[in-house]
Order: C-alpha cells, then structure tokens, then sequence
C-alpha cells in the first residue's frame, strides 16, 4: 500500500518534472531557432547592404571625375570588403549544403568582382571614362544582380529553415503534449488501481476487525459462562460431597451409633471395664458424628434444601452467635419458599462471605441480615459494625467471588465501607422468571419472619 | 396387652434395621412397616394405620417435613417422631408446625427413641435433651443480647401452669378438666399467654417451653 502510493506519487512527479524540462527545452529551442533566424537574417542583410554600398563606390570610383572623390571611394570600398568578409565569417555556422553552396557561391562572385576591379591597376579609368562605363555595366551590373539573387536566395533557404525549425518544434510540441497526455492517463490509471486496491484493504481490514471485535466479545462471554459455569460446579460438587457425607458416611455412623447402644444394654452393668469400653467407643463415634456433619454443613448447608432460605440464614446467625463470633439478626420480607436453587445459593454464600468477613477481618460484634423480595427482584443487605475498610482500594478474592455470583444472575452488588464506619453490602437481583413469579404469588401472603 | 404398633421411614437401611431391632427388644412396641422414602412413608401411614410413625427429617422424595405434614393429616393421626441430625430451632420449629412432637438427635436415637415412643402415644412432647438444651442455649444468649427481660417473669402462676400443660399436648379440655377450671376461662388465659410471649400457634408455644425447659 505504502509501496503504490509512494509509486504514484514519484510517477506523477517525475511526469511533472519531465513535462517541465520538455516545455523548457521547447522554449530553449523555439529562442534558439529565432536567435539563429535573426542572426542569418542580419548577416544576410549586412552582406546585401555592403554589396550595395560598395558597388556604389565601385560606380562612384570609377565614374567620379575628382581625384579626392575617388580616393575616398576607394578607401571605403576597401572597408567595404572586410564588412562583407566579416558579415559572410558572422554568418552561423550551422549551414546546410544549399545554404553553404549559396554563401560559397556569393563569394564566389564577390570574389570574382574583386578580381575583376583588380585589373583596374591596369588603366585609369579617369583617362578612360567610356571603358569605365563598359566595365561597369559588364562586370559589376551583372555580379551586383547575382550577389543579390543569391542573397535573396539565402534569405529564402533561410526563412524555409525558421518554417521548418518551426514545424520540428510544433511536431515536438505535439509529441509533448501526447507524452503528458499520456502520463496524465498513466497516473490516472494508476491512481484509480490504488484507490481500488486501498478500498479493497481497508474493506478487508475493516472486516478482520470486526471478525477479531467479534472474537474477542464471544471469548469474553465464553469466559463469563465459564466462571458462572465454575460457581455452579463448585456448588454442585460442594453439594455431592456434602450429601455424600451426610447421608453415607454420617447415616453410617448413626447406626453404629445405635448398635453401640444396643451393645451397652446388654453389657451387665457389673463389667465395669467393659461399659466403660462401649462408652468409649459410642463417645469417639459421637465425635466423629459431629466432625462429620460440621463438614457437611459447610460444605453445603442443608436447610437450604430442607427448610429454604430465610431458616438457612437464620441458622447460620445462630450458628455464629453460638461460636461466640458475632451476633446477627436476620430480617425477611415476602421471601418465597419455591425462590429458585440459584438464588438461594448465591444469597447464602453471599450472606456467609459477608458475615465472615465481618467477624473475621473487621472485628465486627453485630450484624445485620436484610432480605426482601419483591415481584420482580430480590435485594438481601448486611450490615455491620467492624472497622471497614476502604472499599475503593480493598478488592479480595472473597469480594471478587460475590461478584461473579451476582453477576451470574445478571444482579448488581454495592459494598460500601469507611473505615471506622462498618461495611455495608446489598445485592440487587432481578427475578425474571416465570416460576419464580408463580412461587412468589403461590405464597402471597408470607408472614414477616424475625429471628 | 396391645402393643404400639410403629412405622419407620429412613432412607437408611443400616440405621433403621437398627432402630427396628431396638425396638423390636421392647415387649410393648413392633414395627408394623418400613419406609425408604417420604412418599412411600405417606403411603404406608394411610394404608397401615399404625399408633407412631418415626420419620428422618431428610429424605428423598418428599422430605421428612414434607411427610409428617401429610401424615398429620390424615386419620386418625399417628404420633409423629421426627429424627434430625439437627439441633437447630429452624428445623424443630418446622417439625412442629408439621405435627411432629418427637424430636430425636440421630446421634441419641438409641437411648431417647423408646421414651420418645412411649410420651408421643400419650400425646406428650418430647425432645432430645441435647436439642433442648441447644434451644435454651440461644434463647438465653438472644435474651442477653437484646437486654429484654423474659417474657416468662410475667406469667401468672396460673398461666405457667396452664403453658406447661398445653406444652405438653393437653387438650383446652383436658387442662380445664385437670385444674377445675371452665374451658372458656382456660381459653382465655392461653390466648393472654400467647399475647405476653408474643407466640403464634401451638408449635411455637412448644418450642418456647422447650426453650424455656419446662417440658423435656
């Protein structure tokens, strides 16, 4: 691309370039061949013009009858000679062979009238006027005609040559003119090429913009499914293992439990050392019992299956108070016992990440549970009063995981915190479904519930 | 001398083969049926009748809650035990309000069962005194917190009396017939009662003398 219109920039200017040294050139040549036509012509017209006045003087020398006259005659007819000589030398020298001949040929004759008045050493023509007159009009009339046709002649070939120089240069003019012409087309040519090819780039650039724009946004939205598709795994694992304890290794253990008790009874009461053994044994399963279903419950809190989500949390508040942590008061409104898996999910751990973080980082001794549900969302806050934090700066793994469930259902979560002000978190999330509709209005007259 | 005739539901075969031996030990008790699951334990409550039905609060098709709820309603009702590895007043709320009022530790199952049995067939509450104890525990703790004074401190002597009674599954004609007292008049002094604890419905009433510790 860069390559084209470098190449059709350097194209149009060495056009413009050579069409300005041509148009120069035609101008050099066009003063060139009117500077020559003037010089021949001025040579030309010096020769005719010292033929004549030296004839003149020939006439004058020859026919005058006073000796001072004809002195004068001849000393200017001496110059005369070297003007013509000197006129004929100044001619240019770029001759052709007619014109050449043409100038040999007027010196030829001049010459030949030179001669001729050399013989007039030989007689006077003072003594003699009657010769004088003869001479005249046989050797110098005739020449005199002669010297002027050829200089005519010369004068002819002369203006033949500016024609001609003309027409050379008209022709060269021409061809000037085709050659821009033609540049003009190869540059306008050559320029709609590169429009198409640019067209043709930018089109296709433009379209693996938007094939890579639509890439990125469909590798952005893969990764937010997958991150969604994570928290469900997660809880869906969480859930299996959880139930998987629950019901295999605690049910398992509930039965020995039994068994144990069994055993106790029939043990007499009088093998101290053998009660004491079962009681032994019934203690550590009794412990294993409570590890096991402590895990469960973190692992999945099984309320939220069995009884929803508003005794869930109220579980978990008691839970904590019972831990010594925090005391949380849980407040509900209009929360539906049918509210979908997910929603209660989310609002549990979100629940339990704040309550966690309230009690664990922010040293917080109360907190406040919110849940409201209305006909077409669901907004749970908590409140506490820890140290809080600066919630510009503070963006933990927690924080970013609550988001992502919020997200997930397409909800929106503000954590707002001061230090020294406490923290407060409230997830707005939209309920759009049809059954969760049918189970709001199914239980439409939900009794607020307090802990 | 007619035995209590029971059906257990657990979708646990190990743990009830255990409790049906243990009460199999007992010359009062049989075990008329046994169910995996709630929707077959509903079925079985219909179509055998027995006195007690003993129910996990956890299982499959239709949960133990979900049961009791059907099961209360059918008739004559069976007494209902509900076994829960739970503790936690959410789930012995929920119990009662589904017509539950036995409630066991899974864990204490083989001590506590026979005396649960035998106080649910003469309509009596009774609850795993790790589970009452758990609820007094949060009740006190929640009274502390709140700084209220307990609400108990202004029941009449009479009052108290008559709570404990209804707590424990006495009928308004039974508590009437036992103090010498009008049913109207014992009508009254529950319904004073319900307004000073701020309770709503029986099983709250019981959960409350759980708490409280005035029925075991």
């Amino acid at each position: 691309m860069l390559a084209g219109f470098g190449g059709l920039l350097i194209l149009m200017v060495a056009a413009g370039l050579g069409a300005l040294y041509s148009l120069g050139e035609l101008h050099r040549l066009q003063q060139q061949v009117g500077r020559q036509f003037l010089a021949r012509s001025q040579a030309i017209s010096t020769v005719v013009l010292s033929v004549h006045v030296y004839n003149n003087r020939v006439e004058q020398y020859l026919l005058s009858s006073q000796p001072a006259e004809t002195d004068r005659a001849a000393t200017d007819m001496a110059n005369r000679v070297a003007e013509i000589h000197s006129a004929l030398h100044a001619y240019p020298p770029d001759r052709e062979p007619e014109e050449q001949r043409l100038l040999n040929e007027l010196e030829k004759q001049f010459g030949e009238e030179d001669h001729a008045l050399a013989s007039l050493e030989t007689w006077n023509p003072r003594s003699q006027p009657e010769r004088a007159r003869r001479f005249i009009v046989e050797e110098i009339v005739p020449r005199r005609l002669s010297i002027l046709q050829i200089s005519q002649q010369i004068a002819l070939l002369n203006r033949e040559r500016l024609d001609a120089a003309d027409r050379a240069l008209l022709a060269r003019s021409d061809q000037l003119q085709k050659k821009l012409g033609w540049m003009l087309a190869l540059a306008l040519g050559a320029g709609l090429l590169l429009s198409f090819a640019s067209i043709a780039y930018i089109l296709r650039l433009e379209r693996q913009g938007r094939e890579r724009y639509r890439e990125l946004e469909e590798s952005r939205r893969n990764l937010r499914e997958l991150s969604a598709r994570l928290v469900d795994a997660q809880e869906e694992e969480r859930r299996a293992i959880s139930r998987e304890l629950h019901d295999e290794v605690g049910q398992s253990l509930g039965a020995l439990l039994v068994d144990v008790g069994r055993l106790s009874a029939m043990v007499p009461s009088e093998n101290g050392a053998m009660q004491q053994q079962v009681q032994r044994i019934r203690s550590v399963a009794e412990q294993t019992v409570k590890t096991v279903r402590d895990i469960a419950l973190l692992l999945r809190p099984s309320m939220l299956d069995d009884l929803g989500l508003v005794p869930a949390l109220e579980w978990q508040a008691r839970e904590m108070s019972r831990r010594g942590e925090m005391e949380v008061e849980v407040h509900s409104e209009g929360v539906s016992e049918k509210l979908p898996d997910e929603y209660r999910i989310c609002i549990y751990r979100l629940v339990q990440e704040a309550l966690n973080n309230a009690s664990q980082h922010a040293g917080a001794k109360n907190a406040t549970v919110n849940v409201r549900q209305a006909r077409d969302r669901i907004v749970v806050e908590v409140n506490d009063n820890g140290r809080g934090f600066e919630s510009d700066r503070v963006r933990g793994m927690g924080l970013v995981g609550m988001e992502e469930r919020v997200k997930r259902l397409r909800g929106s979560l503000t954590i707002d915190s001061q230090p020294g002000k406490g923290t407060s978190m409230k997830a707005d999330l939209p309920l759009d479904r049809e059954e969760v509709r049918a189970g709001y209005e199914e239980d439409s007259h939900p009794a607020g519930r307090r802990s | 001398m007619r035995r209590i005739r029971i059906l257990l539901a657990d979708d646990h075969k190990l743990m009830r083969s255990g409790l049906k031996l243990l009460i199999e030990q007992q010359q009062d008790m049989t075990v008329v049926g046994e169910a995996d699951d709630g929707r077959q334990a509903v079925a079985l409550a219909k179509s055998l009748k027995p006195d007690v039905v003993v129910l996990d609060i956890g299982m499959p098709n239709l949960n133990g809650i979900e049961a009791a709820h059907q099961i209360a309603q059918t008739d004559p009702a069976p007494a209902l035990v509900m076994l829960s590895m739970h503790s936690d007043e959410s789930y012995v709320l929920r119990a009662l309000k589904a017509g539950a009022r036995g409630y066991l530790l899974k864990d204490s199952a083989e001590s506590e069962l026979i005396r649960a049995v035998h106080a649910v067939t003469e309509a009596k509450s009774f609850f795993s005194p790790a589970v009452s104890k758990v609820l007094l525990d949060d009740y006190m703790r929640k009274l502390q917190r709140s700084g209220v004074e307990d609400s108990y401190e202004l029941l009449t002597p009479r009052e108290r009396e008559i709570l404990q009674l209804v707590a424990e599954g006495k009928s308004n004609k039974d508590v009437a017939n036992l103090l010498n007292l009008s049913v109207y008049t014992v009508e009254t002094h529950r319904a004073n009662i319900m307004e000073k604890l701020n309770l709503r419905g029986v099983p709250e009433l019981i959960l409350y003398a759980v708490r409280k510790g005035i029925i075991a």
